[in-house]
């Protein structure tokens, strides 16, 4: 089973499993960890599933679509290079292992 | 404006008599005219928060995006006791289920339907969609008109929402009667009749689904756990009954909303099949702009402890209510808000409310939309209200007009 890492605002790792498929999000909210809402439940239309990908990853992910690259403008913190919205990140066997920054806020 | 004023209502102390603007939103005759053009005008002229009292009590009105998307993020200040304002018996009282739950026990609830509505459990009903929305404009393509809201409006999503309930199709006619008689009586025994055999019926089907299960959304609601325990009748009752009243008038409100525009634009219609021929998917952004056009809906709150807010001073206690269609038409999120413009960049729009609560159908009637759309423009390209209509609204929490007849 894959696996994601979650480093808390503050520092704090989690490490979880989340099935190939499923997203990045979901890990999250599943594994009841905190600094990921995603309050539309995965549609692009909150930004709220904020995270950043870690350097050594962001080359492994498909590119965001244009619709994510609009939303992410309404992220609450601070928009960088490597922001994605966790719930267009599906696991795959090559994201084994990911790690994924939060931001401070959601909104 | 003359509004039904509840004449023992007295407004609270603080509230400073240079804010109290009775607007009568849902009941008073300038908005029941014209509804959009209604929250257009409070957009661009009312004060963004405002004290408003009307036949269910006086409440704080918001109309910014920022102020709406504070009252349903911000659990700590506002809270969804009592925000719900449907008529229910004290001897038997019931909570809606989500909506009237705080977290953190109301994400348990959603949790049981979260795989079900989650945009990959909802694409799952694509082909059903297309369909059912076929089916029914099978019945109206020859006859060159039809009454949309009784022709399509109202049964492509009861339709759907029978499917997903797991209830029989051969119930869509009655469905479609009773969410009418609950939502658009214009008369209390109209309502109270509905109301009464949608709860019959209900419990009927919760029994039914208790000794049979499937894996439809009420023998899931049935058969959920919350904390380790089995939920027990009334949450039962009050999830499915709130998933009837959430999931029918909205969106058949939304699309007979939709539908009297494109009749009257022959234009943008032309150009949404243009779209739609050269580029699909472009639908998702005209579906999006067309459902930030045309919210239907309002969401409130009561507010936990003192707020101050753009000046305002509210106390535990207020109610407060986003005018979720008006925050649609913010200009400092939208710029030349009421244009529509389908090439604007992706903003949350809050149609479907947001914060925990958000709306959990969101995904289906984004895809129910799109997918009527879609199937109409595509047999159905030319069509026009007919000539000598008055299109009528009535007062009530959601918003589209009772009838749309049209002819092609």
């Amino acid at each position: 089973m894959p696996q994601v890492t979650y480093v808390a605002h503050g520092g704090d790792r989690h490490t979880v499993d989340v099935p190939i498929g499923e997203n990045v999000m979901r890990g999250a909210l599943y594994n009841g960890i905190d600094g990921i809402v995603g309050e539309c439940g995965g549609g692009l239309a909150c930004a709220t599933c904020h995270c950043y990908v870690e350097d050594a990853w962001a080359g492994r992910l498909d590119a965001p679509s244009e619709a994510e690259v609009q939303m992410l403008e309404s992220a609450a913190s601070e928009v960088k290079p490597n922001s994605r919205l966790s719930c267009q990140i599906a696991m795959t066997e090559a994201l084994d292992g990911l790690v994924v920054d939060l931001p401070e806020r959601q909104y | 404006m003359a509004t039904q004023v509840r004449e023992t209502f007295q407004i609270p102390d603080h509230v400073p008599p240079e804010l109290v603007i009775n607007v009568g939103i849902t009941e008073s005759p300038e908005f029941l005219a014209d509804p959009y053009a209604f929250f257009r005008k409070l957009a661009e002229t009312h004060p963004p928060i405002f004290y408003s009292v009307g036949s269910h009590g006086g409440a704080w009105h918001f109309l910014k995006h920022d102020d709406a998307f504070r009252m349903l993020r911000d659990a700590e200040y506002f809270s969804n006791e009592g925000g719900t304002p449907f008529p229910r018996d004290p001897a038997d009282p019931f909570k809606f289920i989500p909506i009237e739950i705080d977290p953190p026990d109301h994400r348990k609830y959603r949790a049981i339907l979260d795989p079900v509505f989650s945009p990959q459990g909802i694409q799952t009903l694509d082909a059903t969609i297309r369909k059912l929305a076929n089916d029914l404009i099978d019945e109206v393509i020859d006859k060159g008109g039809c009454e949309f809201t009784t022709a399509y409006g109202r049964p492509l999503p009861v339709s759907i929402f029978l499917d997903l309930m797991g209830l029989p199709q051969a119930m869509r006619d009655t469905f479609v009667d009773w969410a009418v008689g609950l939502l658009h009586s214009t008369t209390r025994e109209g309502m109270a009749s509905a109301f009464a055999q949608i709860v019959a019926y209900i419990k009927q089907a919760i029994a039914e689904k208790t000794a049979n299960p499937d894996d439809k959304v009420i023998s899931r609601i049935v058969h959920g756990e919350i904390d380790g325990r089995q939920m027990d009748e009334k949450e039962s009752f009050g999830f499915v009954l709130f998933l009837f009243i959430a999931g029918l008038d909205t969106v058949f409100a939304t699309m007979n909303n939709m539908w009297l525009w494109l009749a009257e634009n022959p234009d943008r219609r032309h150009e949404i099949i243009a779209r739609m021929t050269e580029r699909p998917g472009d639908m998702n952004a005209i579906t999006e702009e067309m459902l930030r056009m045309w919210a239907v809906t309002f969401s409130g709150r009561t507010l936990r402890k003192d707020l101050e807010l753009r000046g305002v001073r509210m106390k535990a206690g207020d109610k407060v209510m986003s005018v979720l269609p008006s925050c649609n038409y913010d200009a400092e999120v939208w710029p030349n808000p009421l244009a529509v413009d389908f090439d604007r960049v992706r903003r949350p729009i809050l149609s479907f409310a947001g914060g925990v609560h958000s709306c959990m159908g969101a995904h289906l009637a984004r895809l129910e939309i799109r997918i009527g759309l879609e199937e109409w423009l595509k047999r159905i390209p030319d069509f026009s209200v007919k000539p000598g209509t008055q299109i009528e609204y009535r007062p009530g929490g959601v918003v589209g007009p009772e009838y749309l007849p049209l002819e092609w």
